[in-house]
């Protein structure tokens, strides 16, 4: 009886859904080529070795195995698999990807999540100036609000920050992990106890209000100039600024926001980092950054990168609610008629031909889908 | 009606009762929830929180998936669910703790591959590794207590406030595994969408949790 069932956490997508995702994602791919992004599609299916820096957090991977008794994955992420193809075929650099496409992460069974998502995304590879930042942060901007109605917050972050200031209070790795997995997860009493070893530091305070250290950029920025920070943040901190300045400038009307107590999405991130989030979705649309050791997993030599992935299903989930069903037309016709309906059916969004062999089984068929009728012979239109 | 609508999941039963006084003692209005009759959900219209009433495990889920903005919930719930979502404080309620126990003649040390009885299987799978200890877990929705009674289980791992129960079925502790209390828990994302309302309540609750008096005066 299993050939009715789909396995837990797939879905099919039909409908005005399937509609508003395949509209997105032109919409995206045009965006990506008027840009002159180049397109990159990689396979399903890599080695499993390719995802050896990827952290699958609370997911697990989908493994099958190959014809040599090798261990294949489904693909959890789109961008090491650019790296490995950066990495084997020299393609010359710096160039800019883009790609649209589907990512397998297996979640707990049975809580409702779906283990096949659509991403988009942008690969700047080989630019180590910070206008690859910017001009993904401009991608994200331009993009999200083309595509949804609700004002999207970009959220700015630094991967090394967290690390540099922990790494100034105790040389031990397993205290420093510590510290930093109860300041990433926010477990604020298991946190608290964590530092109260650094009571007689002059950092403690910022210690302790370091778990709040996100909200408005000023905001932020001020409570950062006044804490007594290492030396080694200060790059981190320098280049927020600059990154908050060049946004106020040049996107005033964009909600921008910092955070400093979050963790980097993978731990191969070395830079700025940035994500967006709308009221209205349950989570991030997009998150980015630089990741300059990208390639370190399959070449001695290092290259910069900045990249961004689009969650093209919560978008698609956005604008669905957003977007009221649109009626769709049938147009009924006669074959002698098919280029009059041809005519019709190029200025009509949502029409399409009525295959119906008579007026009577095209009212029908217009009936039993909720559509409206156009019949082009004259006897009795708009049923 | 506040236009910000924040989501709290309050587990029923027991965590519920304990944690009412503290919120109304943090200034929040609960007299929908206590005269709740069979309703599980609760809007208010002079404050900007909506309560849903739900079992331990599933505020875990609301929280994942982003259908509840805060979680009130036992840390052992959040553990086992392997829960990641931000716990921003210890309401220091519903006090409890882990245990081993087992009928009298359970011998701990002794060579064989025990079998362990527990609602936790997680939990009890990270103590034995610890102990560099394979053992056999048999899940158990209910009643824990009754697996090595009636010979299901060498021992049980569950959580136990004063021994009561353990003692009344003849069973003793023979290791203590972490403590277990109520924790305010709050999603990712909705900490950002919500900063400076979730702060606020989070502060008059954890002025509630540190004062000794307000404390008392809720047990």
């Amino acid at each position: 009886m299993l050939q009715h069932l789909l396995p837990l956490g797939t879905r099919d997508e039909f409908g005005n859904r399937a509609q508003t995702k395949q509209q997105l994602i032109s919409v995206i791919q045009a965006h990506f080529k008027q840009r002159g992004l180049a397109p990159i599609a990689t396979p399903l299916l890599e080695n499993e070795a390719v995802f050896d820096p990827y952290q699958m957090g609370n997911y697990q991977l989908y493994r099958l195995l190959g014809n040599e008794g090798q261990t294949l994955v489904l693909r959890p992420d789109l961008t090491l698999p650019i790296a490995r193809f950066i990495s084997a075929t020299k393609v010359p650099l710096p160039q800019k990807f883009s790609y649209v496409g589907d990512i397998f992460r297996v979640s707990r069974q049975l809580s409702g999540s779906y283990n096949q998502i659509t991403q988009a995304g942008v690969e700047l590879i080989g630019y180590a100036s910070l206008k690859a930042e910017l001009e993904c942060l401009t991608i994200a901007q331009q993009l999200s609000a083309e595509v949804i109605e609700d004002a999207v917050e970009i959220e700015l972050g630094d991967a090394q920050f967290a690390q540099r200031v922990v790494a100034s209070l105790t040389d031990a790795p397993q205290t420093q992990r510590a510290i930093l997995t109860a300041l990433f997860n926010k477990r604020v009493p298991q946190y608290q106890a964590l530092i109260a070893a650094y009571q007689d530091q002059d950092l403690y305070p910022f210690l302790r209000e370091w778990p709040r250290l996100f909200g408005q950029p000023e905001d932020v920025l001020q409570r950062l100039a006044a804490a007594p920070l290492p030396a080694t943040v200060q790059p981190s901190v320098t280049r927020l600024t600059r990154v908050v300045n060049w946004m106020r400038r040049t996107m005033p009307d964009q909600a921008v926001s910092l955070d400093l107590s979050s963790q980097a999405p993978q731990k191969y991130y070395t830079g700025l980092t940035f994500r967006g989030y709308s009221q209205a979705g349950a989570g991030y649309l997009f998150s980015g950054g630089r990741y300059d050791q990208l390639l370190a997993n399959f070449q001695a030599d290092p290259e910069p990168a900045v990249g961004m992935g689009i969650n093209v299903d919560l978008l698609t989930s956005l604008a669905t609610a957003q977007r009221s069903p649109q009626t769709q037309q049938l147009i009924y016709f006669e074959p002698e008629q098919w280029n009059q309906a041809e005519a019709y059916l190029a200025k009509q969004p949502y029409a399409s031909l009525s295959l119906a062999p008579n007026i009577v089984a095209a009212k029908q068929e217009t009936q039993r889908i909720g559509a409206t009728l156009v019949d082009l012979t004259g006897g009795g239109a708009n049923a | 009606m506040p236009k910000e609508r924040i989501k709290i999941a309050l587990t029923k039963g027991r965590v519920e009762q304990q944690v009412i006084p503290l919120l109304e003692a943090a200034g929040i209005d609960c007299s929908l929830v206590r005269n709740k009759k069979r309703r599980l959900i609760f809007d208010s219209t002079s404050q900007p929180y909506e309560f849903i009433l739900a079992k331990g495990p599933d505020v875990t889920t609301f929280l994942e998936r982003g259908a509840a903005d805060i979680g009130i919930v036992g840390s052992d719930i959040l553990t086992e669910h392997q829960s990641t979502q931000y716990e921003l404080l210890d309401l220091g309620v519903g006090e409890c703790q882990f245990v081993l126990a087992s009928t009298s003649d359970f011998d701990p040390r002794a060579p064989r591959r025990k079998i362990i009885g527990t609602k936790y299987p997680l939990i009890t799978q990270r103590y034995f590794d610890q102990l560099g200890q394979d053992v056999e877990i048999i899940k158990i929705e209910g009643s824990v207590e009754l697996a090595p009674l009636t010979g299901l289980a060498d021992a049980i791992v569950d959580i136990t406030e004063t021994g009561t129960t353990l003692r009344e079925n003849h069973l003793q502790i023979y290791d203590y595994l972490q403590p277990v209390s109520t924790r305010l828990v709050v999603n990712r994302l909705a900490l950002k969408q919500h900063q400076q309302a979730i702060y606020e309540l989070v502060d008059r609750l954890a002025a509630v949790v540190s004062s000794p008096s307000s404390k008392e005066s809720v047990k």
